[in-house]
């Protein structure tokens, strides 16, 4: 039997606790317990010489248990280990439990002659019970007011939770040994599949190293930053415990999910060397992955815009509240089983989305509000329609653009309730949302989803083999849906407008995302040409397709690189697998964005290599956090600003916080002595900034024995006005510089991309954001090179006219890499050039778009 | 060198610094109760009476021998969290001088990083966190800078950089112990532990050579 050792400031709190833990379980089958606690009787404080005399006293072949209260009882504890003899201080835990509850379960628990490890979750798990019964207990009062207790039968946790609680500690904990397989450890998007899939069940569980006890002892297998940061390495064994009425289940899942090596692809050289573009490309997961030609013809799936909620009939307050909690558990398991499958099909950043919404249905706030609300004789529906109209009334109401925008993130959570309230307690499907609104569309065939706004949840649910393409009355460019919409290839045009207000459901509708034209019934004539425009875009992609592995050369021999922007392990296979030279950008901001603290120097070292690795060893430019402005980042502390855009945002935000910048310039470095990196620095304003930059990339290489990697390229980016007309200066002492052609388009039109209302200023063809990108080329020294990773590059007009302007490297999104390519072998640089001179003398965007449209189909004829 | 330490320069270092730490409590414990559990200053001078009874009590014939004495006597009678932290610093310290014949600048150097490695893995703190490592790390490099000009023009540096620490702490923002949870509040008063870190250094000015 296990010895346990209670360390406090106080000696009577101590004795009372052993006390109560004690009065538990009969006095032969007590284990040993000391204490170690106060100075003296009166006095507090700890003293790790009587923690080392109590867990001598105690120690067992079985181990020692030792729980501590705060502050210094950790130290004095982890000190007292010293002082034993090793041998006997090996098998001692310190565990992080909760002390009182820490130590009932555990002294219950060890009376059985449970193992160390068994005892050290079933510690841990003490404080797990108490959050989740405290979350149910204050919802269940909140929801019932002072009517009934209809809704205490409604939460499932419930009765469970105050058995146990009243007269035993939860001593049915069930448990399971699991080990972590996966080369890089239980990271954040294992660590995301783990905690998906845990909180899809009723129970409390636990996750403790059994192999590690230096590290992290155990944590809340619920909470993503406590598993990601557990620091479970290959190798490690994991103790899973459970307890609740889904104990069994969860378990049985997490085993399964660990056998599988929690479904990561390891990124392997064999799949990337000799791929089939058309299945790389996702062709044989049916339905996962749209055409990727930004147009489409089909039936109009027009989706209503206000749910129908006339045949509702509501309750008494008790039965409404009943019906209000389960339809936000309803909701809420919908939208984790959407997370966890965003998370494997996109990825984690697209899964990340779904946090925001989760977050309103867990909102104390909201849900005491909609309890006072329903208490007070509202129907479900009334209180959650008002509640949530005001919050999207408050996100709109704010001045920032994406702020804006978050407003349909609270819109989707309501829809998804109303859903869920009408069916009356049966779980909506996970794609519920719009397309489950528009079921009989599907079933007549696939067609064209025309929406007020495409909502994430939507987005990533969408099934491509039946949704050709997607057209938004409003909803800027920049929404969370169109994102995973276009990083599924699902072709989409935003902010339609009026011109598809009259639309009738199964009326024939075409658009063109390239040219943001749309035809709403199009005459014979118009839609043949459409067909004649598919047809020939998916025969283009085919060839594009074929050849997208061969490099991008001119019809004179000019050789551009065609790399991909990336953001995961994963998009840099399939990036390679389609054709990608490397990648021209990868997002560190979105490729560590899940952490809420900041990743070690060694982390990201680990994941530069294996995106260096799932490129084949192709290149990598690695971006440095590019945060502030719409993208923030947990772990970085930012100002509020009016402003942002024109505020501390990326190189900028790290004048005051250099250290973690020289972190991630310091693993940028060490990723430099192993394969191809360039390092690149955004958001740069003046040839000061540059030094600066400089200078910490020095002391960063300087951290490590070998210094600055040799060959290791380093360069900025243009996005800035002032840079492009300084280019001269600022590249002086770069190997390169790469235009963001986004930002510099915002600031040389200074319209915020983000904001619909000025959105016909910000084009990127505009002839004045041309002659900067122009002047960057002529201006660069010769000593470096000019490369292009915003938007324009992604699309095979504005890739050739690039080239044309002196561009030699290209960074386009990953899916655009086949047809950039081909696009680029069917011209002459000559031919590029002549298009580009052109473009420069042109007076609108509107003028250059028609201009590139002229010269793309002279080539074909 | 003749300038070597011995062991009772050692012993007048701690009785001065017990005397100093006890005549400041109640500034040590005022400091303490603005951003922390108001007992920094009663608590190191329990534990440092305790220590001055030690030495009136024993002889040591070897620095580790006093040293290790010391540093347990802290751990047992301090209370807080800096009885871990002096004492594994004294721990440390007596350990890196076992075995060394002549005790000069560049030995006292190492037996004070040694000390201060110890404190930094014990109580997990960086830079600027607010602790008092934001005197030491200061102090240490301007030891080991002066090491070469001789103990006295070592120690002396040693404690001026302590105390430039010490008020660099005023302004930060606490990230460690009781203070981290008073987070922005913390900021505008001066670290207790770092106060009495600059104290330990000042009577070594005073006392070693």
């Amino acid at each position: 039997m296990i010895g346990i050792v209670v360390v406090s400031h106080s000696h009577a709190l101590a004795e009372a606790a052993v006390a109560l833990a004690t009065e538990m379980v009969e006095a032969t089958d007590l284990p040993r317990v000391a204490i170690a606690a106060g100075l003296d009787g009166e006095t507090f404080g700890t003293d790790a010489a009587a923690v080392a005399e109590a867990v001598e006293t105690v120690d067992s072949p079985d181990g020692v248990l030792v729980l501590v209260d705060l502050g210094s009882a950790v130290m004095s504890a982890e000190m007292a280990l010293e002082f034993v003899n090793p041998e006997l201080a090996e098998r001692v835990v310190i565990s992080s439990a909760p002390l009182v509850e820490g130590l009932v379960a555990a002294v219950v628990l060890a009376s059985s002659g449970a193992a160390l490890a068994a005892v050290v979750a079933e510690a841990q798990a003490g404080l797990a019970a108490k959050q989740s019964h405290l979350r149910e207990t204050e919802f269940t009062r909140a929801s019932g007011g002072d009517g009934g207790n209809a809704s205490a039968e409604t939460s499932s946790a419930d009765s469970r939770e105050t058995a146990a609680g009243r007269d035993a500690p939860d001593a049915g904990a069930l448990s399971v040994e699991i080990e972590v397989g996966i080369p890089h450890g239980l990271h954040a998007r294992p660590a995301a599949k783990l905690v998906s899939l845990v909180r899809r069940f009723d129970a409390s569980v636990t996750l403790a190293h059994v192999t590690a006890a230096d590290r992290q002892t155990s944590c809340d297998a619920a909470s993503l930053s406590q598993v990601a940061t557990l620091n479970a390495r290959q190798g490690d064994r994991l103790l899973v415990s459970a307890v609740g009425t889904d104990a069994r289940e969860v378990l049985d899942a997490l085993a399964e999910l660990a056998g599988r090596d929690f479904d990561e692809v390891a990124p392997s050289f064999s799949k990337a060397v000799e791929p089939d573009p058309l299945t790389a490309d996702g062709a044989e997961r049916s339905g996962t992955t749209g055409s990727g030609l930004d147009i489409a013809l089909g039936a109009a799936i027009v989706a209503d815009v206000e749910i129908d909620t006339s045949d509702y009939h509501p309750g008494d307050a008790a039965l409404e509240a009943t019906r209000s909690t389960v339809a936000v558990n309803a909701v809420e398991k919908a939208l984790t089983a959407l997370r966890e499958d965003t998370a494997r099909q996109v990825g984690i950043a697209e899964a990340e989305i779904f946090d925001a919404h989760l977050a309103l249905t867990s909102d104390p706030d909201l849900l005491g509000l909609v309890a006072t609300d329903i208490a007070a004789g509202r129907s479900a529906i009334e209180a959650w329609r008002q509640r949530l109209a005001d919050v999207a009334g408050r996100f709109e109401a704010l001045d920032d653009a994406y702020q804006r925008e978050r407003a349909q993130d609270v819109r989707e959570v309501e829809r998804r309730l109303l859903e869920s309230l009408i069916a009356d307690g049966d779980a909506p499907s996970p794609a519920s949302g719009w397309s489950a609104g528009v079921g009989e569309g599907r079933a007549a065939g696939p067609g064209i989803l025309v929406i007020p706004e495409l909502d994430a949840a939507t987005a990533a649910a969408l099934d491509a083999d039946q949704v050709l393409g997607v057209v938004t009355r409003q909803g800027g460019a920049t929404g969370h849906g169109v994102i995973v919409a276009r990083s599924r290839g699902i072709p989409i045009l935003t902010d339609a407008g009026e011109r598809v207000d009259s639309v009738r459901a199964g009326a024939l509708i075409g658009f063109d995302a390239r040219t943001g034209e749309v035809w709403v019934e199009p005459d014979e004539e118009d839609a043949e040409r459409l067909r004649a425009e598919i047809e020939s875009r998916t025969q283009v992609r085919g060839r594009a397709l074929a050849t997208a592995r061969k490099p991008a050369s001119t019809l004179d021999g000019c050789r551009i690189t065609v790399a991909a922007n990336v953001t995961s392990v994963d998009d840099a296979a399939s990036a390679l697998a389609i054709g990608a030279d490397g990648s021209g950008l990868v997002r560190t901001e979105v490729l560590f964005g899940a952490m809420t603290s900041a990743p070690s120097v060694e982390e990201q070292t680990q994941r530069f290599l294996a995106i260096a690795a799932a490129m084949d060893g192709k290149p990598i430019t690695i971006r440095t956090w590019d945060v502030g402005g719409d993208k923030p980042l947990r772990f970085l502390s930012q100002p509020h600003e009016l402003n942002p855009f024109l505020g501390e945002r990326g190189l900028r935000l790290f004048r005051r916080q250099p250290e973690v910048l020289v972190d991630q310039l310091q693993a940028i470095c060490r990723a430099a002595r192993e394969t191809q990196v360039k390092v690149m620095f955004p958001m740069v304003s003046s040839a000061g900034e540059v030094a600066w930059a400089l200078d910490h990339l020095l002391e960063a290489a300087a951290k490590d024995s070998g210094g600055m990697p040799a060959g290791m390229h380093v360069g900025v980016m243009i996005e800035v006005p002032a840079a492009a007309l300084m280019v001269r200066r600022i590249a002086a002492d770069l190997d390169f510089v790469s235009i963001g052609t986004n930002d510099l388009t915002q600031y040389t039109m200074a319209a915020e991309r983000g904001n619909a209302a000025v959105s016909h200023l910000v084009k990127a063809l505009d002839p004045a954001v041309l002659r900067l990108v122009k002047l960057v080329c002529d201006e660069v020294p010769s000593t470096a090179g000019v490369a292009v990773c915003g938007d324009l590059a992604s699309s095979p007009s504005g890739a050739v006219l690039l080239a044309g302007l002196g561009v030699r490297e290209l960074s386009v999104v990953a899916p655009a890499v086949p047809e950039v390519k081909s696009a680029l072998r069917r011209i002459s640089l000559s031919d590029a050039e002549a298009v580009g001179q052109r473009a420069l003398q042109a007076s609108t965007a509107d003028e250059v778009v028609a201009l590139l449209e002229s010269a793309q189909r002279t080539p074909h004829e | 060198m003749a300038e070597a330490v011995t062991v009772d320069a050692f012993v007048r270092w701690l009785k001065h610094f017990a005397e100093t730490v006890h005549d400041s409590a109640g500034h040590l414990t005022q400091l303490d109760s603005a951003i922390g559990d108001a007992d920094h200053g009663t608590n190191m001078d329990r534990g440092l009476k305790a220590v001055v009874g030690v030495l009136d009590t024993n002889g040591f014939d070897s620095p580790d021998a006093l040293f290790k004495k010391v540093g347990m006597t802290l751990v047992s009678t301090v209370g807080g969290a800096s009885g871990p932290l002096y004492g594994t610093f004294f721990l440390r310290f007596g350990s890196a001088l076992q075995g060394v014949e002549s005790i000069g600048s560049k030995e006292l150097g190492k037996a004070f990083r040694a000390g201060v490695d110890g404190i930094v893995a014990r109580g997990k703190a960086e830079l600027e966190d607010k602790t008092m490592y934001d005197a030491w790390a200061p102090a240490l490099e301007a030891f080991d800078q002066a090491a070469a000009d001789g103990l006295a023009a070592a120690l002396s540096a040693a404690a001026s950089a302590a105390a430039e620490g010490r008020d660099a702490t005023t302004d930060l923002l606490a990230r460690k112990g009781r203070a981290s949870y008073l987070g922005e509040r913390s900021v505008g008063h001066q670290d207790p532990g770092a106060t009495s870190t600059t104290m330990l250094l000042e009577s070594a000015a005073a006392t070693l050579v």
